[in-house]
């Protein structure tokens, strides 16, 4: 099979497209597809030219750290949990994702998705959580935190959302569900949250909820949206 | 005390980061990447802790020996006290922030048993314990940077501790994005960045966790301690990328070990401890699967497909998405493998280490775990740590007027930009493998001296080789730089288990089988010049 990376040596430079010749196993990973490429005395692209080691970012290799989030195929996805035997033809393509500025090859920063949550002071000051019992829905509020706070914050939301541009103004489902995870727990603060959802995130969603079809966690944004706008 | 620098953002280095910050200190808070990608989050177990609501009879009492027992003489019990003392407090911390732990209807803490406890004591997030944590204390973390307390700083690698007399200044800082080195002073500098994992190559941890800091800290002077404890998870997953780690909920679902022989199923942990054989501890059950010396494999599926989609549905979809294996038709082929190090930086009670100004957090100090870790207590020590050190480091005057570190900074900055310099196409990560396979062959579950000693030759081999090759400089520098530390740490690592004559929790001998009285201390080994020595801390000069 074909692979074709769009590379990019260092901030700043102009990105380029290397293909590279493969021969693995379905069941190996985009991560493991990568490590095969790297792991020989020399990396040659398809046409037996020398070239360097493909820059990319891992740590869990077991889809709960997000780090090794990029575009596979078009699709915004983990490399660790995407298959080859999963992916149709023969020619892989692999980019960064473009939504964020690339430091070396695969490795992007995506530290403005940090950035905003700090800017706009998304934590909780006083711990106030509803009484349980008061809880009409019972204990489905606090499933729904367990599920918001398993956010990778990888950025494939981002990647994939019609209205997230570079993270000036409107902020992303990221955003929308640690909004939530304060708000609901720390009720003083829920009108000054509520306001900093509907500037950043309420007023400029159009619902397509493709955030919600790449998330790795499978974080159900629609429910923060719909416990948020109440 | 003005200012702290934290290397790693996992639990530990967030916890002492808050626990500063509340008292005012200003911290840097430096890691490669931001504390998502810790190895952290995949803590799934829980977090032990005996409640004002607790199970009928249990103590912190019965806590404290619990992990004294589980340590097998080697953790102090003063440190151990601390630890299970304060682990209330940890729990409603926790909670106060918002982490999200499961609980009963009426909103009380649920606890899970957990092997070589007395009682039902873990505390747990559904089956992501260490995830939820993190979640939590990065909105922390979060609130004290937005009040200009607490800095991050991203693609920061650990290169060097700044010290000069026996105390430390600062650190030199790696800048992947601007590929250049950064000197940081402070008063205080405190290690967070986990175990050594990359020792042994592939493991259930994270990749991130390589062993490099406190290599390269013990090259510059620090003392290391009880290295050859390292915990083997029984059950893990052999995958491409990694070994997966098989929950012991398998076997505590009623999950059976065998082997085949001659078309037959063997279950050879039954046959030889009885009908409870599948539940014996962490260390029994490795090294049996070790002595088999055959596929062993884990056998779950005479469970109902209902009955494991709701009490296994993590383990279900793990086998499945890796590897294809349906566990409610298949038996799991497991193997043991490293999963936790006991060993780390030698560190007192208040988590110094024997340099001054230089502290230790988290799993890659050495303290509470002695020769073996009772599962549970790793979250614990990870954020008891961190806050003890930050109550130390809040506490202590300001370091006064910081040294000239010019010459210093001027040489390890010309050795890297030759590095950079290199136009081979050699991967460091050659060399990182071969460690790695001598690692695993030489210091497995089941070690003897004659292995031990062909291990230390083939790594002093890898040494004598490693600073005089050129290797690919494409990729990131901290690969290449980091290479010698952490060899240097494979090395100590060896040399503390040749030299430890007896077995003793996680240290098994074939040639010393039985624990011997008179090594009833920890191994504390020192650097210099090339030079390993071993002693034994019979004096117990760290646990004070």
């Amino acid at each position: 099979m074909k692979v074709r990376v769009l590379r990019q040596i260092a901030p700043g430079t102009e990105p380029y497209w290397e293909s590279f010749d493969a021969d693995v196993p379905g069941e190996t990973s985009i991560a493991g597809l990568l490590d095969h490429l790297n792991y020989h005395d020399d990396i040659v692209d398809d046409h037996g030219a020398k070239t360097t080691r493909i820059g990319w970012e891992c740590s869990c290799l077991q889809g709960v750290c997000g780090s090794c989030a990029m575009v596979i195929n078009g699709v915004p996805a983990l490399a660790c949990e995407t298959f080859v035997k999963d992916l149709k033809g023969d020619l892989i393509t692999i980019r960064p994702l473009q939504k964020f500025p690339v430091i070396h090859d695969l490795v992007v920063d995506r530290s403005v998705i940090h950035e905003n949550l700090k800017q706009m002071n998304i934590c909780i000051e006083e711990y106030q959580p509803e009484p349980r019992e008061s809880r009409p829905e019972k204990g489905k509020a606090y499933l729904h935190q367990y599920m918001a706070a398993k956010c990778l914050k990888c950025g494939l939301c981002l990647e994939i959302c019609p209205n997230y541009g570079s993270g000036e103004h409107f902020f992303g489902a990221i955003f929308a569900n640690d909004c939530y995870l304060v708000s609901a727990r720390n009720r003083s603060k829920t009108a000054e949250i509520k306001k900093l959802y509907g500037e950043h995130f309420g007023s400029g969603c159009s619902k397509a909820l493709s955030c919600m079809d790449v998330c790795p966690m499978k974080i159900p944004t629609i429910a923060s949206m719909a416990r948020l706008n109440r | 005390m003005n200012k702290a620098i934290i290397i790693g953002s996992g639990i530990s280095g967030m916890a002492c980061a808050v626990t500063l910050a509340d008292k005012g200190v200003r911290v840097l808070l430096a890691s490669p990447f931001p504390s998502e990608r810790s190895q952290s989050v995949m803590a799934a177990g829980g977090i032990n802790a005996v409640l004002s609501e607790r199970a009928e009879g249990d103590t912190v009492d019965s806590h404290i020996e619990d992990t004294l027992r589980s340590g097998a003489g080697l953790s102090g019990r003063e440190a151990v006290t601390g630890l299970c003392t304060h682990a209330e407090e940890i729990i409603r911390y926790l909670e106060k922030i918002g982490t999200v732990f499961s609980v009963d209807a009426s909103g009380h803490l649920l606890r899970r048993a957990f092997g070589g406890q007395s009682y039902k004591r873990t505390c747990f997030c559904g089956s992501a314990t260490g995830k939820q944590i993190v979640s939590s204390l990065v909105m922390e973390v979060r609130r004290y940077e937005a009040a200009g307390l607490i800095e991050r700083r991203l693609w920061s690698c650990f290169h060097s501790a700044l010290i000069r007399d026996g105390v430390c200044r600062g650190v030199l800082l790696f800048d992947e994005s601007q590929r250049k080195l950064i000197a940081e002073y402070a008063d205080a500098l405190v290690i967070a960045t986990g175990g050594q994992n990359a020792l042994f190559g592939k493991t259930t941890g994270s990749t991130q966790c390589d062993g490099y800091v406190a290599g390269k800290l013990f090259m510059q002077g620090a003392e290391l301690k009880n290295l050859e404890f390292i915990q083997y998870h029984p059950t893990t997953l052999e995958t491409a990328q990694k070994r997966m780690l098989i929950s012991e909920a398998v076997r505590g679902e009623g999950g059976r070990l065998f082997y085949n022989e001659g078309g037959k199923r063997v279950y050879f942990m039954e046959e030889k401890y009885g009908r409870r054989g599948n539940l014996m501890t962490r260390d029994v059950m490795s090294r049996e699967i070790a002595s088999t010396g055959k596929e062993v494999f884990l056998d779950i599926s005479f469970l109902d497909r209902k009955e494991i989609n709701r009490r296994l549905p993590e383990v279900r979809d793990l086998c499945l998405k890796y590897r294809n294996i349906d566990i409610a038709r298949e038996p799991i082929p497991v193997a043991p493998s490293v999963h936790y190090f006991m060993g780390g930086l030698a560190v007192h009670l208040n988590h110094e280490t024997n340099i001054r100004g230089l502290f230790a957090v988290g799993e890659c100090a050495s303290i509470y775990h002695g020769a073996n870790r009772l599962g549970g207590n790793s979250l614990l020590s990870a954020l008891y740590s961190g806050k003890v050190a930050a109550e130390e480091i809040a506490g202590r005057e300001n370091s006064g007027k910081t040294p000239d570190f010019s010459a210093f900074l001027k040489e390890e900055n010309n050795a890297l930009m030759c590095m950079l310099a290199s136009k081979s196409s050699f991967p460091v990560m050659y060399i990182r493998d071969m460690a790695a396979e001598t690692m695993n062959r030489d210091l497995g579950i089941v070690r003897e001296e004659k292995a031990l000693k062909r291990g230390i030759s083939d790594i002093d081999y890898d040494l004598s080789v490693a600073d005089r090759i050129s290797y690919d400089s494409s990729g990131m520098p901290y690969f290449n730089y980091s290479l010698p530390a952490i060899l240097t740490l494979a090395r100590a690592t060896l040399t503390c288990a040749l030299e430890r004559r007896e077995s003793r929790g996680a240290h098994y001998r074939s040639d010393y089988p039985e624990a011997d009285p008179a090594c009833a201390a920890a191994s504390i080994v020192a650097y210099q010049e090339g030079r390993y020595s071993v002693r034994l801390d019979k004096e117990f000069a760290y646990e004070s």
